[in-house]
């Protein structure tokens, strides 16, 4: 009775939702399916498992899903921790004062410009390089660490950290007011608990649990990340839409399905993983 | 009151001070050695300062054949549709969604527009919106911009929506109050900073949607980030650099002008 | 219906009726088609119907100086002359070659683009798919002064141009290197590798076009000759050859910049390396690029660039027009502009871009033969006569995907 008011234009957002949004994305993941066996593309011959045959039997594809995985699970980690204690230390800071402002602006940097920077500062001859010579840290360009295109990713890891983090402590800040995180702890702290424990057993787990949809949303985007490794990443392994985005530019234009194929197998791994985050019970929150 | 996190003594505070201080700085950093770079002249190794200013290189940009103006309005236009849009629909479904029994398929719904790799979603759309002749104009832009900045606002506001502002909401309908009333009494003023965030990050996600906006537009779409994107991977660092000023200077100035208003609103209500 | 419903039904007519008039306007929008046989009209007539076109050029505009010569001169002038609009969009190689094979795929009579920039491995592709309209250079009243049996202009990586794509502008790969800090540059291969191995982490190259063709300079080089690897693909031939290439690279990619672990992904990104001093060498496949770069504030004053005694490719780039371009017309107007001697040779003027023009001076009227031979000089980059004599034709497009596969196998996967 007073549900049924206010649902209606909720109702009608969700097909809204369906209309503009749902339906290409079926229609996409259709034609990628037939793309990839041949029955669509200007250059296909009809039916074929060729493509799927000849990708599977390189290694190259598991590699680049595992860098991604890699990547991807660096930065949700460090990104998180880092805005909790961001957050948690300097509470009063974000709420006001110039902080609170100032934490706005990385939000609008996009990762082309993030990998720009990142390049410009941590590359061997780049501007952190030249303050260390300046101080006498290192004597010469070849010194300077493996920063970026390095074997671990650091470069990549470390643009992507800085752009999930404040975004994070954004909504760490907006959730510890809506959840009354404050009241909470306070009851907590009149009933005993240490601060450590207030800190531990009461405002992380509902911070994290509040935004778990958010941080599934990191993962993805970070995995499916296109610029950034592009500029400071290895040639091998690449991550997952460096490698598609090579496949599909190739110059044998009848190889380009093994892109769509690449595709679909990000898809089938994002859908399980959303699907697992899904049945763990976290996302969705306690409503 | 200190509450459960008191800082009491002096060197916690002037930790935190410094702490606060360094992320203020760390913040800021990026804005500031950007726009220096594009006013280098030249900045060879192993100079810590250019070596030489000049403004010729904003002048001419801004002054050139590119038509920047046009461009900026177009890109400002279309974002501030996209954001507001999916913000409001965001804010609405989210809502619909956070309380429906099938909460979770229908928030698993919101996710879809994600799960497809960037780079062959744009060619399977751009066969759909051909076929549609929805492509080469504004509208189809948008709407291609709005898949993803409606699903984010979904996912974004299934974070917000709980008990307690439900129980506040109905409190509003049993005192004899109307959705709108419930709406701007209750719900738009407890959830302003969150409403401020996603339109922020939805207009982000439209302003800087270069791909798409290529394909899609097909080239006649020019947003400004469609003019510029291409210096910011190009050999010369002074106009990538100028360019990621460009990117970047017009949401940050959006962003500031919205959180002084937001912000002293907030501070005074 | 109460109140409270009254202002969601009002939404929902809205949005309903902004969705029609969307449809509607997205169907009025189509572009028409031009409707005479241009194949057989006098330039007149072309130019006639030209008038009034918005042309859609499809170009890479990653380098201020080549947009600032479009936008700033030839569109202006297009304007003013013929009455032609002329609109620039981002695009270039195998992007442009997706959006023109979804266009095919999702059945569209008309494009969306006109005319675009192209060059040896796009035209390929292009020719493979079908998308070019022609022949039709020899209709360009200015195209007496191109010379199409010079084989550098008019045969594309090994393919007639046929009249199918209008070349533009001539480039000549070179390597450039800081005369600062290098003193000798090597002029063979084997001075090369000696120079790597002395100065470990100073050399490398990028895993693109630019690379590919320096690649490409050395299979050449190690087949013995230009004559040895011309005409189509032949396996038989390339293997040998290619194994002594990647054996070559591999025994001094451990004194590559990085330790050969990573290559730079594009000559931008190699170009950068360069600019902050992190590599001694880099390349590219534009000789004029050099004195532009220097001009720019970006390679230091002491920059030089050469040709190695293996010379190095040539090549040209060119002008294509989409079969179902809607504004033929205006898309020949401005082909025709471009190869015009004075937009050509303003193109030469390193402060402008200092691109190679395709006319061929001897064809042209003798006061303009005066103005190309005194056209602006180059400081930085050796002028194209000395370099001419060591010009290497461009090999057919299957050496260079046979290149682009084998480098990943033989030298980035090798560990």
């Amino acid at each position: 009775m007073i549900r049924s008011r206010h649902n209606s234009s909720g109702a009608f957002g969700m097909a809204l939702f369906a209309l503009i949004a749902l339906l290409p994305i079926g229609f996409s993941l259709g034609y990628a399916a037939a793309y990839s066996v041949g029955l669509a593309g200007l250059l296909s011959e009809g039916f074929t498992l060729e493509h799927w045959a000849r990708l599977f039997s390189d290694g190259e594809v598991g590699r680049a899903f595992g860098l991604s995985l890699y990547v991807a699970a660096v930065t949700v980690a460090l990104s998180v921790s880092l805005a909790l204690a961001l957050l948690l230390f300097l509470r009063r800071p974000l709420k006001e004062g110039p902080l609170s402002y100032v934490i706005y602006f990385p939000l609008a940097i996009p990762a082309t410009v993030a990998a720009f920077l990142v390049f410009q500062l941590f590359s061997g001859a780049g501007y952190a390089a030249r303050w260390l010579l300046h101080f006498g840290v290192i004597d010469d360009v070849a010194q300077m660490p493996n920063l970026v295109n390095d074997p671990y990713a650091f470069g990549i890891i470390l643009a992507h950290v800085s752009l999930a983090t404040p975004f994070f402590i954004l909504l760490f800040a907006q959730l510890y007011e809506t959840e009354k995180v404050e009241a909470l702890a306070e009851t907590a702290r009149t009933l005993g608990a240490s601060r450590r424990a207030c800190l531990y057993r009461v405002a992380v787990p509902i911070l994290l649990t509040r935004s778990f949809t958010n941080v599934i949303l990191l993962f993805i985007f970070v995995f499916g990340s296109y610029e950034i490794p592009l500029l400071l990443g290895r040639q091998s392994p690449q991550m997952v839409s460096v490698l598609t985005m090579r496949k599909y530019a190739m110059f044998d234009l009848t190889q380009k399905p093994e892109a769509f194929i690449v595709a679909w197998l990000y898809t089938a791994l994002v859908l399980a993983l959303i699907g697992w985050a899904f049945r763990s019970g976290r996302a969705g929150g306690r409503v | 009151m200190n509450g459960p996190f008191p800082a009491t003594r002096s060197p916690r505070r002037l930790l935190r001070g410094a702490a606060a201080v360094l992320l203020a700085l760390a913040c800021l950093f990026p804005f500031a050695y950007l726009i220096l770079l594009s006013l280098a002249k030249a900045w060879p190794f192993p100079d810590l300062l250019p070596r030489a200013l000049s403004f010729d290189l904003w002048a001419r940009v801004l002054t050139g054949p590119s038509d920047l103006g046009a461009s900026f309005l177009l890109s400002c236009a279309l974002s501030l549709v996209v954001a507001s849009l999916s913000t409001a629909a965001g804010f609405v479904t989210g809502k619909f969604i956070a309380y429906h029994p099938a909460r979770k398929k229908l928030l698993f719904l919101a996710y879809l527009p994600f799960i497809m790799s960037p780079v062959i979603l744009g060619t399977c759309l751009m066969y759909l919106y051909l076929k549609l002749d929805l492509a080469g104009n504004a509208a189809g832009v948008a709407l291609a911009q709005t898949m993803f900045a409606y699903g984010f606002a979904i996912v974004f506001f299934s974070a917000f929506w709980n008990p307690e502002i439900k129980a506040l909401e109905d409190l509003v309908f049993t005192l004899g109050g109307s959705t709108f009333d419930a709406y701007r009494r209750v719900l738009l003023p407890v959830s302003k900073g969150m409403l401020l965030i996603c339109f922020f990050q939805t207009f982000l996600i439209s302003w800087f949607q270069y791909g798409l906006t290529l394909l899609i537009g097909t080239g006649k779409v020019q947003t400004l980030p469609v003019k510029v994107y291409d210096y910011v991977n190009e050999a010369n660092l002074f106009y990538a650099a100028m360019a990621s000023c460009l990117l970047i200077l017009p949401p940050a100035a959006l962003l500031w002008v919205n959180k002084r208003f937001v912000f002293n609103e907030m501070r005074e209500g | 219906m109460n109140a409270a419903a009254t202002p969601d039904l009002v939404k929902r007519l809205s949005r309903r009726s902004w969705v029609a008039l969307l449809v509607l306007l997205a169907g009025c929008a189509g572009p028409k088609a031009d409707e005479f046989d241009l194949a057989a009209a006098p330039w007149a007539d072309i130019e006639a119907a030209a008038r009034g076109q918005t042309v859609n050029l499809v170009m890479w505009t990653g380098d201020p100086y080549i947009n600032a010569y479009v936008r700033g001169y030839v569109a202006p002038e297009v304007r003013d002359r013929y009455g032609v609009t002329l609109n620039v969009s981002s695009g270039q190689g195998n992007q442009l070659v997706s959006m023109l094979m979804t266009e095919q795929e999702a059945g569209k009579p008309v494009s969306e683009f006109d005319m675009m920039w192209i060059n040896g491995e796009t035209f390929y592709q292009l020719r493979q798919i079908d998308a070019l309209f022609g022949p039709f250079t020899d209709h360009l009243p200015n195209a007496r002064y191109i010379d199409f049996e010079n084989p550098f202009i008019g045969i594309d990586f090994q393919q007639r141009v046929d009249g199918y794509e209008m070349p533009w502008g001539n480039v000549q790969f070179i390597l450039i290197y800081d005369g600062a800090r290098v003193s000798e540059p090597p002029r063979d291969r084997e001075a090369l590798a000696a120079w790597v191995k002395a100065h470990p982490g100073r050399f490398t190259f990028d895993t693109s076009f630019a690379g590919m063709t320096f690649l490409k300079t050395l299979l050449i080089d190690f087949a013995g000759g230009p004559e040895a690897l011309a005409g189509p693909f032949d396996a038989a031939r390339y293997e040998p050859v290619a194994a002594k290439l990647w054996a070559y690279v591999n025994a001094i990619k451990p004194y590559f910049w990085k330790s050969g672990e990573t290559f730079p992904s594009g000559v931008a990104q190699l170009h950068r390396l360069f600019t902050s001093g992190e590599i001694d060498f880099t390349m590219s496949n534009n000789d004029g690029e050099v004195d532009n770069k220097v001009l720019q504030g970006l390679f230091p004053e002491t920059t030089r660039a050469y040709v190695p005694d293996f010379g190095s490719i040539q090549n040209s780039h060119y002008m294509g027009i989409v079969k179902t371009a809607p504004h033929k017309a205006g898309a020949l107007v401005v082909c025709n502009f471009l190869i015009s001697p004075e937009a050509q040779l303003r193109k030469l003027d390193p402060q402008v871009w200092g691109d190679g023009t395709v006319l061929d001076v001897d064809r042209l009227p003798p006061e303009w033969q005066e103005r190309f031979r005194h056209a602006p000089p180059r400081r930085f980059a050796p002028r194209r006569a000395d370099i001419e004599g060591r010009a290497l034709q461009e090999l057919a497009p299957e050496y260079m995907i046979r290149l682009y596969e084998d480098f990943r196998t033989e030298v980035i996967e090798k560990r």
